[in-house]
């Protein structure tokens, strides 16, 4: 028996945990008491890893499609495949024909030799991580903004916080140490403030809950901004010493009207006054968000960063802006330049510099036009010819497009997994990863902090880390990269990305990780962002546009539809669906909805005359789908929300696949007979 | 009871000896508060340690395994099962007072009655527990335990085969006491000697300072047990509770007392599977819904409450002669909501009935 102090893998807290090992099997785990983000607990998920990483029933030998059928081969028939495959393609229809996408559960070294491997030996800048559409706005308006696309504090400091605003995520559910972090600030005196449309566990504390209207909160944030400038109530100290663009910005927001925000957002403004004044009143104070306002454009964004720098809240213990990743390696991801306009360390790939100092590093041209995204890789009608999967599962999990007819017509889809997904009907070579627990790597939690998930059990012969498969292909193609192990993996990232320059494998074993920057100067990493008035650069305000346009009456339509992105991820999740009690956990409500759901406020339900689990039809100006219906009380008056995994329903209600961003659809509810 | 007198220097001979015939866990220290049970080889036993906070990762796991194989189905043809029964001569060496109740516990209900668990048997068959006292306020006993209040400690009266106490003098003497014959057998070896009425009077001394130290997290469970008995708890308190709470689970699977398994098949290969046997929560939405999807305990804080009367109500406590809590303190450490036994107990007890007492028929 052993016991491994490891980092947990599911979602983006990244919490302590030990590994139990008995011989080579994980045979138990348990959280870490002294890690300083979770302190002795773990969610659910938690404590089922070692159920998930002991599945019996995950792959172990590659699979080549041959006749219509995955037979296994070997593995250089596998590597063999793939390399000639993918040169032909690259060479008959040039290297933008072929995409990447991988996963935000990927580790910092798989995904930065996948977008090594595409830019350097592809040719092509076509990167992204498939599950995460929306974070590219996060990272855009926090660099221009604060100067760093990340959280700006640690999760420990949370409890210090006198004032926490959580907006729209389900915090509970998706990050639930977190969740629990927030519950038990509020318990000792914090003042929560929820915003959001959705009343989940944490709301149920709120001390303001700001029950808005779906996207909204634009409006919201850009009305507590105004109460607060109209008062006088705002850090003017902060601002003259730290920020620019505030002039632009006041004169704006002056004319901004609260009474229309609040008929807007439909809540009432003396709420809207109150929690901006508790907000502005209260120090220090933290605002944390995620995917959802992330895929309501950058306008909600904006407003966010705004409301924080107006209430000097950037630098001191309990004050800063979060942007919570779902995730475990959302934000290592994006470090490591697995994004389509980014390279690793977010050096801009149209900035002819930062293209010249990686073309030197890597011996190789850096391509010059911005790649796709997800989005763009994966529409049925793009130009892909070829697409190399990374533990991403777009036919379950893409709900912007028809993954399988965007994948059908491609003429190489290569898929890296443990067990096969619903996404492996299409694939043409499958291969087989090692598991949790079985490799030494790293990922990178949402406070930043890098650290380290250690082998724990030998993996099956012949199975190989991820990034190790690319690395195999990469040679056959020509590369001649020199890497031993993923600590050599780990050490070029760390030389092309300053703000990992510090860390190794070995000393990130040593206390808990280390939150980045960690450099020279600061070896031991940066839990606070700004802590030393330190700055990229200034601080800067966004204007925001006063004048909204007014919602068009819908009687005939009469409830907004809502579609979430993240929420019920869990659901569909690999390793959950490989797992007993997690899969019957997060599954419970495909057993209870065996055909899908849409959720609806139990009194519109009931002046409706619906009852929970009953077949609906929607009917929306551009289609109709018939669906069933959950009854929960956690769903607005007035909305009917729309799961990501109800693709179809989505599709036709919307007339086609559509970015959802800045639109609204309206349906009514009908009995389906 | 007979017992004895052990020097501290020589209690790793003890651990040795065990280890000529079984396998011997002991408690390690790991990083910052983290500390573990864990195999004691050759490489590690000079890290036994004998004063360190009480291991997160509850030692119930020796008998009720968080996963453990059952046996093996392979369909040739006819099925066949292949039971997986070997289970080695186990020691644990360091076990706390409240763990070795939670253990008493855990056999009333895998063994109690008429029916007794195989599995469980075959694990607790082979155990060989030896006892060590909490007496070190700094490091043993933690502000989140309470064993005094679930009379789970801080020194056992019995199931344990081996007791063993710090005298905390300059003698650097431990008291033995025996527990049973297999534990008895040991006295003849050469590193126990005879203790004298002034060990024994020591021994007191020690266990009246130590129970000092138990102030800050306290359990008052008569008034709370009395309430939730009579039905007393108005409905709002418990969406009170159930609103803290993030169904991780936790609480059941750190619980020495907690039982609750889930049983599952898993497919190891063509034609054959094993079935598993893990620990579950009653926490979990899942675990009591029903094939037809009836699910009696679906809200969460309908969940809450079913814990807190397993645990609290007198028809369990009467029937089973124990309370199925032992004061360890790591539902206090593992709860995201606060809302670990002491935490409710103190909700229950602020709680006033006469609302709900008036309004039943």
């Amino acid at each position: 028996m052993s016991h491994y102090l490891t980092t947990c893998t599911f979602c983006g807290v990244g919490c302590g945990i030990y590994l139990e090992t008995t011989g080579n099997e994980i045979t138990g785990t348990y959280p870490s008491m002294s890690h300083p983000a979770n302190q002795g607990r773990i969610c659910v998920r938690g404590w089922h890893v070692h159920e998930v990483a002991s599945s019996p029933d995950r792959l172990l030998s590659p699979l080549v499609r041959k006749n219509g059928r995955l037979e296994p081969v070997n593995w250089d028939e596998a590597y063999d495949t793939v390399a000639s495959r993918l040169k032909e393609i690259r060479d008959r229809y040039g290297p933008d024909s072929i995409g990447f996408i991988n996963s935000a559960r990927c580790a910092n070294e798989d995904g930065y030799i996948l977008q090594k491997f595409a830019r350097t030996v592809i040719g092509t800048n076509n990167v992204d991580q498939g599950t995460s559409l929306y974070r590219t706005n996060s990272v855009e308006v926090l660099r221009e903004m604060t100067g760093v696309p990340a959280a700006t504090n640690s999760i420990g400091e949370l409890p210090e916080s006198k004032v926490i605003i959580v907006n729209e995520i389900d915090v509970g559910q998706q990050l639930p140490t977190i969740g629990g972090v927030i519950i038990r600030a509020k318990l000792r005196g914090a003042k929560l403030i929820v915003v959001g449309a959705r009343r989940h566990r944490v709301a149920e504390h709120a001390d303001i809950f700001l029950y808005i209207r779906p996207a909204t909160e634009a409006f919201l944030y850009a009305a507590m901004a105004k109460v607060i400038v109209d008062r006088g109530i705002m850090d003017l100290d902060f601002i003259r010493s730290h920020c620019e663009g505030y002039d632009h910005f006041l004169k704006n927001i002056r004319s901004f009207d609260l009474l229309l925000a609040a008929r807007r957002c439909d809540v009432s403004p003396l709420l809207i006054e109150q929690a901006a004044i508790e907000f502005a009143r209260l120090k220090p104070g933290m605002l944390l968000y995620s995917t959802g306002a992330e895929a309501h454009g950058k306008d909600a964004l904006h407003a966010m960063v705004n409301l924080v720098l107006l209430t000097g809240n950037l630098g001191k213990r309990g004050s800063g802006i979060m942007p919570l990743a779902e995730h475990n390696n959302l934000q290592g991801g994006c470090d490591m330049g697995m994004l389509p306009g980014y390279l690793p360390g977010y050096a801009e790939v149209n900035d002819p510099s930062a293209r010249e100092r990686f073309s030197k590093k890597w011996n190789a041209k850096v391509p010059e036009a911005k790649g796709l995204d997800t989005t763009e890789m994966l529409c049925e009608t793009g130009s892909l010819k070829a697409v190399w999967l990374d533990r991403h599962n777009p036919v379950v999990s893409a709900m912007y497009c028809d993954a399988g007819t965007a994948l059908d017509r491609m003429e190489l889809v290569v898929l890296q997994n443990l067990f096969l997904t619903r996404t492996a009907e299409y694939a043409h070579v499958i291969l087989p990863t090692v598991a949790f627990g079985e490799e030494a790597v790293t990922f990178t939690s949402t406070e930043r902090r890098i650290q380290a998930a250690v082998k724990t059990v030998e993996p099956p012969p012949g199975l190989k880390s991820a990034w190790e498969q690319v690395a195999e292909v990469a040679w056959r193609m020509g590369a001649r990269w020199d890497f031993a192990s993923s600590e050599d993996v780990l050490a070029e990232a760390a030389s092309l990305v300053p703000a990992y320059s510090g860390v190794t494998h070995e000393n990130l074993t040593r206390e808990y990780g280390r939150q980045w920057p960690c450099t020279k100067e600061r070896p031991l990493g940066t839990p606070r962002l700004f802590a030393d008035g330190e700055k990229i650069h200034p601080f800067r305000f966004k204007e925001m546009s006063p004048v909204f346009p007014e919602e068009p009456e819908q009687t005939e339509f009469p409830f907004v539809l809502w579609f979430g992105h993240s929420l019920y991820y869990w659901l569909h999740n690999t390793l959950v669906q490989h797992s007993e009690v997690l899969k019957r956990e997060y599954g419970i409500l495909f057993l209870d909805y065996p055909d899908g759901f849409i959720e609806v406020n139990p009194d519109d339900a009931k002046s409706l005359n619906v009852r929970d689990g009953e077949k609906i039809r929607l009917v929306a100006p551009a289609g109709e789908a018939t669906t069933t219906a959950r009854v929960t009380a956690e769903v607005r008056r007035g909305i009917v929300y729309v799961p990501y995994f109800l693709q179809e329903v989505a599709r036709r209600l919307r007339g086609g696949y559509k970015s959802v961003e800045g639109r609204t659809v309206h349906v009514r509810i009908e009995k389906a007979v | 009871m007979k017992g004895r007198l052990i020097h501290k220097d020589d209690i790793i001979r003890l651990v040795d000896l065990l280890r000529k015939d079984r396998r011997v866990i002991a408690p390690f220290e790991g990083k910052g508060r983290d500390s573990y049970f864990d195999e004691v080889t050759d490489a590690n036993r000079g890290a036994v340690a004998l004063h360190l906070p009480n291991p997160y990762y509850p030692p119930k796991r020796y008998v009720l395994p968080h996963i453990q194989k059952l046996f093996h189905i392979s369909d040739g043809g006819r099925p066949s099962v292949l039971e997986i029964r070997d289970e080695p001569q186990v020691a644990v060496f360091g076990i706390r007072s409240c763990d070795l109740e939670g253990i008493f516990h855990l056999d009333r209900f895998y063994l109690g009655n008429t029916f007794k668990d195989n599995y469980y048997e075959a694990l607790r068959s082979r155990l060989f527990l030896v006892n060590m006292v909490c007496t070190d306020t700094e490091r043993d006993i933690e502000d989140d335990c309470f064993c005094v209040c679930a009379d789970a400690g801080p020194a056992a009266r019995n199931h344990f085969d081996l007791q063993l106490m710090d005298l905390h003098d300059a003698s650097g003497e431990f008291i033995a006491v025996a527990g049973s014959p297999a534990g008895e057998a040991l006295f003849s070896q050469t590193f126990f000697h005879k203790a004298g009425p002034e060990h024994v009077a020591r021994r007191q001394n020690v266990l009246e300072e130590v129970r000092k130290r138990f102030k800050i997290a306290t359990s008052w469970y008569s008034a709370a047990t009395k309430f939730i008995t009579q039905g007393g708890i108005k409905d709002s308190t418990w969406k009170h509770i159930g609103d803290r709470c993030l169904e991780c689970g936790g609480c059941s699977y750190v619980c020495p007392a907690c039982s609750c398994f889930t049983v599952t098949d898993r497919k190891t290969g063509p034609g054959t599977w094993e079935r598993v046997r893990m620990w579950d929560a009653c926490a979990l939405s899942g675990f009591t819904r029903m094939a037809g999807g009836h699910n009696p305990r679906k809200a969460v804080h309908d969940r809450r409450n079913r814990r807190f009367f397993r645990k609290l109500g007198h028809m369990f406590i009467q029937k089973e002669f124990a309370m199925a809590c032992v004061g360890c303190g790591r539902c206090v450490r593992v709860c995201h909501g606060d809302v670990g036994m002491p935490t409710v107990v103190e909700i229950l007890r602020r709680e006033t009935s006469t609302t709900e007492a008036t309004e039943r028929p």
